[in-house]
């Protein structure tokens, strides 16, 4: 039943999150200590709560409706429409004594359908919570004594709480996916490289550097140099807040690859912070040609290419000093 | 394949076209150093542009040949390591030293030009 209803982008949710082998699930059923009498209660109550699960659900996005902050989520319809279907099949289900792989990828497409939707898990466990309680309040009416009827409600939550797990684990890997996605763009837009004089490049490096972007950094770079026959590249890091062993490693491996293909790398804007942080760490940068600011870097790079800037009013009149060349 | 070697001037160009295996890099090795006595070179070029590979072999007989002709007086400019090279031979550690490097043919040779006009202020 479950597998035409889970598409291919829950499966591999559900596979990035090892969550599809027989293993993995029944160590999450031992993590809320299921059991076999736990099953036979299950089966017990079964009948009593399927005769409700059309009111139990109404209750469920009910509830949700009542709260302020749930509005967003209430008001995308198609959402609540599908997360309505899932919620009676999950109710169907949660009662059926089945819960393995099938079970989990239905969570799961669950848990992706709210966090797409923008639904908050703090909103979510409180709507759960209430249901729970209109199941607890199901099996009190029905039970023969108080005690069974507690038992019975105990084993259901048991399975409650295996499924708040997933759906939360899911909530917060969704989550994490959007952050890394971003960080990727944010990667993207910031290694920037610019032409600002013929064979002279600038390289402003805003941010933190880690092992990847230092490659992407690295690579790009190359190419530039290549592309638009560098001979000197100006690093600028003032932008990057923090510097350590390990990012100062990735700017020396920049500066020798770029001294292979025959371009002068000049890194500028070394804060009074960083550059102390670095002699207090024994970085040797002795490989470096370091200026302190970018100004002084540009003067220095288009000295080395052999430019000479000065205001159109104070221009010498002879040609500039052809025998410094 | 052996590597040609063009005289240009009093400078010697040595294209490499093809992978070198490490018997030809070292004959590579033994004729560049052989020429720049015999024709008094005072500058030497090795294009390495169709390289796709570095190893530390290559790396460490470019540096001999950089040195060796240091000694017998001419100044060695290796030219046309791609990106791919570049960031390969960093990420490996293989370094070159001492050896001077170029984008491309035009900035060796004004490379050179550079450093006898240099050595000629230092006489």
């Amino acid at each position: 039943m479950a597998n035409d209803l889970v598409s291919e982008a829950d499966s591999a949710v559900a596979r990035e999150m090892g969550l599809l082998s027989e293993q993995a699930v029944e160590r999450r059923l031992k993590a809320v200590a299921l059991g076999s009498a736990d099953l036979a209660r299950i089966a017990r109550a079964r009948q009593h709560i399927l005769g409700h699960i059309e009111e139990y659900t109404a209750g469920f996005f009910g509830y949700l409706g009542e709260l302020d902050d749930a509005r967003e989520f209430m008001r995308n319809r198609d959402a609540v429409e599908q997360a309505r279907r899932l919620k009676l099949e999950h109710l169907i289900a949660m009662v059926g004594g089945q819960y393995g792989t099938e079970y989990v990828q239905q969570r799961i497409k669950l848990g992706r359908l709210y966090s797409r939707a923008g639904l908050e898990m703090r909103l979510f466990l409180g709507a759960f919570h209430d249901l729970l309680r209109r199941i607890g309040a199901t099996l009190l009416a029905n039970a023969t004594t108080e005690k069974e009827a507690f038992d019975d409600f105990m084993s259901l939550n048991k399975v409650a709480f295996f499924d708040i797990g997933i759906i939360v684990d899911v909530m917060v890997f969704e989550r994490e996916r959007v952050i890394s996605r971003q960080q990727e763009a944010i990667r993207e837009l910031t290694t920037p490289v610019l032409q600002i004089r013929d064979r002279l490049l600038m390289l402003p490096i805003i941010g933190t550097i880690d092992t990847h972007r230092a490659r992407m950094l690295t690579e790009g770079l190359l190419h530039a140099i290549r592309a638009n026959r560098a001979r000197v590249v100006v690093m600028d890091v003032t932008g990057v807040g923090a510097v350590d062993t390990k990012v100062a490693n990735h700017l020396l491996q920049t500066v020798s690859a770029s001294r292979l293909m025959g371009a002068t790398v000049i890194v500028t804007g070394l804060s009074a912070e960083v550059s102390q942080t670095l002699v207090n760490l024994g970085v040797d940068l002795a490989g470096l040609q370091t200026i302190g600011d970018l100004q002084g870097g540009i003067e220095e790079a288009e000295r080395l290419i052999g430019y000479q800037v000065f205001r159109a009013e104070q221009r010498p009149s002879a040609p500039p000093f052809p025998s410094q060349v | 394949m052996s590597v040609p070697i063009l005289k240009q001037g009093d400078v010697l160009i040595a294209s490499i076209q093809v992978a070198q295996t490490d018997a030809e890099l070292l004959a590579l090795r033994d004729r560049l150093t052989g020429q720049v006595g015999d024709v008094r070179a005072r500058g030497v070029i090795i294009d390495v542009s169709a390289l796709d590979v570095m190893d530390s072999f290559a790396t460490r007989t470019l540096r001999a040949i950089a040195y060796s002709s240091r000694l017998r007086g001419a100044h060695t400019v290796v030219v046309g390591i791609s990106p791919e090279v570049a960031f390969a031979m960093v990420q490996l550690g293989l370094e070159l030293g001492a050896v001077s490097t170029a984008l491309d043919l035009d900035d060796a040779i004004a490379q050179l030009e550079q450093h006898r006009k240099n050595e000629r202020r230092r006489e």
